[in-house]
């Protein structure tokens, strides 16, 4: 109990402390403080999308899928080209993005339980080979995306279902865009919805079992590799579900993978193993320390260059000072 | 038949290691053997670096190199069982403060060279040394996480640094004439040979005594051969040290080799290609390294041209480290002990098979 | 003759874990209706046995049989389907799981939950009372009562019963001692317990576990009056 209210006091002083300093060193310019904080939010959002399944995936099966940063990546290629090839243009645009990203997310499950099944699952005597082979199988995808869409990356182009990706609104005085507020509003969405599914859902109290000891939810008579798979399967899917809604903003290249991998391991080990609650404040707070620091750094600096490390300067840091992550346990 | 134990010790070393020395033999006499056979000098024709030979010394350069970065991997990952994801950082680093030393100081191209070369395998070594301190307290994926940001972090961070030319590097020209690659590549070619046989019998040596007992122990079960009364930190330290000084070195070799300095030496690649070449090679064995590189560098180089089969062309180099991923999963899957351990194996069961009809000792 | 009357039969089986060969020859035999307990030192192989009747480190050799259908190559889950449930040493519940949810976790396709709670706070009161607090918060005794009360939520056949009284108070063993007494009349249990007072007060019949191998078994009544054998294979008197 005096642990997790020093947590929540830790993480408070955090946040306000990132906010504080964007907020002065926006110099009262609320319109600046407002981009801050939303494409902080919108990274976290994004975040938490690799993120959750990382996590889940981690706590339960002990596999660190160094592939879900290319699972991000084909969720947005394969929403990409829905969108934009020839062959799909007399689909209705309004039905295109929502139709890229339903195959987008299928295809990421799909390829999940492919790896799941087929290489994974030999393996599970063997944890090294498992890590080194999720890290052989994030090359072959990115390899893979290579050979099929070349090394070129794509931006979306300017039109998107119902205008969302234009559409800007106003506070402060300045122009934000919709759409990021829009992805910042589904990242809350699977929130609630992945958390429902862990807490009120007899499959996610076996999932919460079976992060603390899936050994004793096999000898209960339940069939656990069936709950891996099914686990893994969804993490990938909700990885490429961010990839596809991520899309219209970032567009597709072959950056992107490490680009939320990195930051994504980040998350989970901030927020402890398996801890699903951290995650999701995790998310948020690596989203907004890469936005604080982004702003930051451009504004003052002149350089681009720390937003792009801040990730791994706080995956080290945390990896140093707090291994157990916010949530985690001592023990383990 | 004769025991080997009542040969002189000279013979029995000669013995136990004929395949290695007729490797050796052949990569002393290939230069002038693919001369011979196709006319071009191996000194190059015309005073340039052209001609057959001049070509496949490069490519097998690339080879020692790549092969003294594996073996170091070997040496952490195979032999003392420590996942590393950031090996690349050594390579590259090694590269860039010797090109630094170099090419930002005046202290000439000989003078420069050794401090260079002393200089970055310090500052490798000492960083191997603070990452492998880390390693108390992280283990297993937690280590690889760590190393792999660590690497990330410098690449990124290198590859847009204005003193070094951001992602463009920089070319390194101020370098002794001995090693200049374009004129004196046959020297360059015995020089690199010289330090893979090096780097091999060091850590061959080193394996064998009682360090690498304990590495070899660590390995196995980690809290084991700290119960034992191990200080395994220690052991380690000394593993994950001289890893990273013999990256370094390799580094080194690469930019000098292609006298440019550039960001991609500290990429993602440069830790792949050792730890999928350790792994197809045989994780944890002498050989493994050495066949896993040479094989995969070599045959990269064979098929880095168009295939026409059918009405389709294919252009197997542009698809390389595709097929390479792929080969990997199936190494990792099929015959997780490489090339030599599943050789070695499978001679141990055709011997176990033969020995009742044969009867014991032959 | 036996087939009907044993519910477990378990016959020189071997289990190998990783290299070491921790069972070398284990062979117990449970009757319909009693408690078998099995006995030994420390290492002996006790816990490997009940894990590997549950599936959980399979054996290489011999036979486990469950009222005539063979054990021996089905996966853990099946086991406990087919009617084996599996207390195991330490006290493993789910701490981060609620009280109610470590037993629905444990309820299958036709189980009775709301039927089986009667009889479960029945023998343990204080489960019903920190129904829905994590079982994590709990104390070490109710701990031990919720990793009994997983077990009971479907009707299983057998029970495997791992140490239930180790490093709890006298008070609660009692406690813990008058509901395995209970529960065993519905069901067959065979349990490992180092304490030889609870032992012999629960136990009908005895293995005794050496270094590998299943070297006596019995009745219990007769083991208590031979100091000789208990001073030999289990060092306490």
């Amino acid at each position: 109990m005096q642990r997790t209210r020093g947590t929540y006091a830790l993480i408070l002083t955090l946040t306000v402390g990132l906010l504080a300093f964007s907020f002065i060193t926006s110099a009262g310019d609320l319109g600046s403080f407002g981009t801050t904080l939303l494409s902080g939010l919108f990274l976290g959002a994004l975040y938490f999308l690799v993120a959750s399944g990382l996590s889940i995936i981690f706590g339960l099966m002990d596999i660190l899928n160094f592939a879900q940063g290319a699972y991000f990546m084909v969720g947005a290629y394969v929403t990409y080209s829905l969108f934009h090839l020839e062959a799909f243009q007399g689909i209705d645009v309004n039905l295109r993005f929502p139709l890229g990203v339903v195959v987008g997310t299928i295809i990421g499950g799909v390829l999940g339980v492919v790896l799941e099944r087929g290489l994974l699952r030999p393996l599970y005597a063997r944890p090294i080979f498992q890590l080194v082979l999720t890290f052989g199988v994030a090359i072959v995808f990115g390899e893979g995306l290579k050979a099929i869409w070349g090394t070129e990356g794509y931006s979306w182009s300017t039109v998107t279902s119902f205008g969302i990706h234009q559409s800007q609104f106003e506070i402060f005085g300045r122009q934000f865009g919709a759409y990021r507020l829009f992805v910042v509003a589904v990242g809350v969405v699977l929130i609630v919805l992945i958390g429902l599914l862990l807490q009120r859902t007899r499959i996610g109290i076996i999932i919460r079992a079976g992060v603390e000891d899936s050994e004793m939810v096999e000898a209960l008579g339940i069939n656990v590799r069936a709950v891996f798979t099914m686990v893994f399967t969804l993490g990938c899917a909700v990885a490429a579900f961010g990839g596809a809604i991520a899309a219209p903003f970032l567009g597709a290249n072959l950056g992107m993978g490490n680009a939320f991998l990195l930051p994504g391991i980040a998350v989970v080990v901030l927020g402890g193993l398996g801890s699903y609650m951290g995650t999701a404040v995790g998310s948020f707070m690596v989203g907004l320390a890469v936005a604080v620091v982004a702003r930051f750094a451009s504004e003052f600096l002149n350089q681009t260059v720390w937003a792009s490390i801040t990730p791994m300067l706080l995956l080290i840091l945390i990896l140093l000072l707090r291994p157990s992550g916010l949530f985690g346990k001592e023990s383990r | 038949m004769q025991s080997t134990r009542s040969l002189p010790r000279w013979r029995r070393v000669f013995q136990s290691n004929r395949l290695y020395l007729a490797v050796l033999m052949f990569l002393v006499v290939f230069p002038h053997l693919v001369g011979w056979i196709t006319g071009d000098s191996p000194f190059g024709v015309g005073g340039r670096p052209r001609g057959q030979s001049v070509f496949w010394q490069s490519v097998f350069i690339e080879v020692f190199i790549l092969a003294i970065l594996t073996m170091s991997y070997n040496l952490i990952f195979g032999f003392t069982g420590v996942i590393s994801f950031g090996h690349a950082l050594f390579f590259g680093l090694g590269g860039y403060i010797l090109g630094l030393v170099l090419q930002m100081t005046d202290l000439g191209p000989e003078i420069g060279l050794v401090i260079g070369g002393v200089i970055g395998v310090a500052i490798c070594g000492l960083l191997g040394f603070l990452m492998g301190l880390v390693s108390l307290r992280l283990r297993g994926v937690y280590f690889a996480i760590f190393t792999l940001a660590i690497a990330e972090m410098f690449f990124i961070y290198i590859g847009r640094w204005p003193l070094t030319n951001a992602e463009d590097g920089f070319a390194l020209n101020n370098i002794p004439e001995l090693l200049n690659s374009t004129r004196n590549r046959l020297t360059y070619y015995y020089l690199a040979l010289v330090l893979v046989v090096l780097t091999f019998l060091f850590i061959r040596r080193l394996i064998n005594s009682p360090t690498g007992k304990v590495l070899l122990a660590i390995r196995e079960n980690e809290n084991r051969a700290q119960a034992i009364g191990y200080n395994t930190l220690t052991f380690k330290l000394v593993a994950i040290t001289l890893a990273g000084m013999m990256a370094a070195g390799a580094g080194m070799l690469h930019v000098i080799l292609n006298k440019k300095v550039g960001p991609e030496t500290l990429g993602l690649t440069y830790t792949v290609d050792p730890l999928l070449m350790t792994i197809i090679g045989g994780v944890g064995t002498h050989a493994g390294p050495l066949i896993g590189t040479a094989g995969l560098h070599l045959s990269e180089r064979v098929f880095n041209r168009e295939f026409i089969i059918g009405s389709t062309t294919i252009n197997i180099g542009q698809n390389w480290s595709l097929i390479l991923g792929i080969v990997f999963i199936v190494v990792v899957l099929v015959f997780p002990q490489g090339v030599v351990g599943t050789w070695a194996r499978w001679r141990q069961r055709r011997r176990a098979a033969r020995a009742p009809t044969e009867g014991g000792d032959v | 003759m036996a087939d009907a009357y044993n519910v477990l039969e378990v016959r020189g089986i071997h289990t190998f874990i990783g290299q070491f060969h921790i069972l070398e020859g284990v062979t117990v035999v449970v009757p319909r209706g009693s408690i078998t307990v099995l006995l030994g030192r420390n290492g002996a192989g006790k816990t490997t046995t009940l894990k590997s009747i549950m599936g959980l480190t399979p054996p290489s050799q011999g036979s486990i049989t469950l009222e005539g259908q063979s054990l021996v190559g089905r996966r853990a889950f099946t086991i406990a389907q087919m009617g084996v449930g599996y207390v195991p040493e330490h006290r493993a519940i789910f701490r981060d799981l609620t009280v109610r949810e470590n037993l629905v976790i444990a309820q299958r396709k036709g189980d009775d939950l709301e039927r089986r709670a009667d009889f479960i706070f029945e023998l343990f009161p204080d489960l019903k009372r920190f129904y829905s607090l994590p079982g994590g918060n709990l104390s070490g005794g109710q701990q031990q009562m919720l990793a009994v009360a997983r077990a009971l939520v479907p009707e299983n056949r057998l029970l495997l019963i791992d140490e239930p009284s180790e490093g709890l108070a006298p008070v609660i063993i009692e406690h813990l001692i008058e509901a395995i007494r209970k529960l065993a009349a519905q069901t067959t249990v065979l349990l490992v317990e180092q304490n030889f007072r609870v032992a012999s007060i629960l136990a009908d019949r005895y293995v005794i576990i050496d270094d590998g191998r299943s070297v006596v078994s019995g009745q219990m009544q007769d083991l208590i009056h031979d100091e000789a054998l208990v001073q030999r294979y289990l060092g306490v008197a």
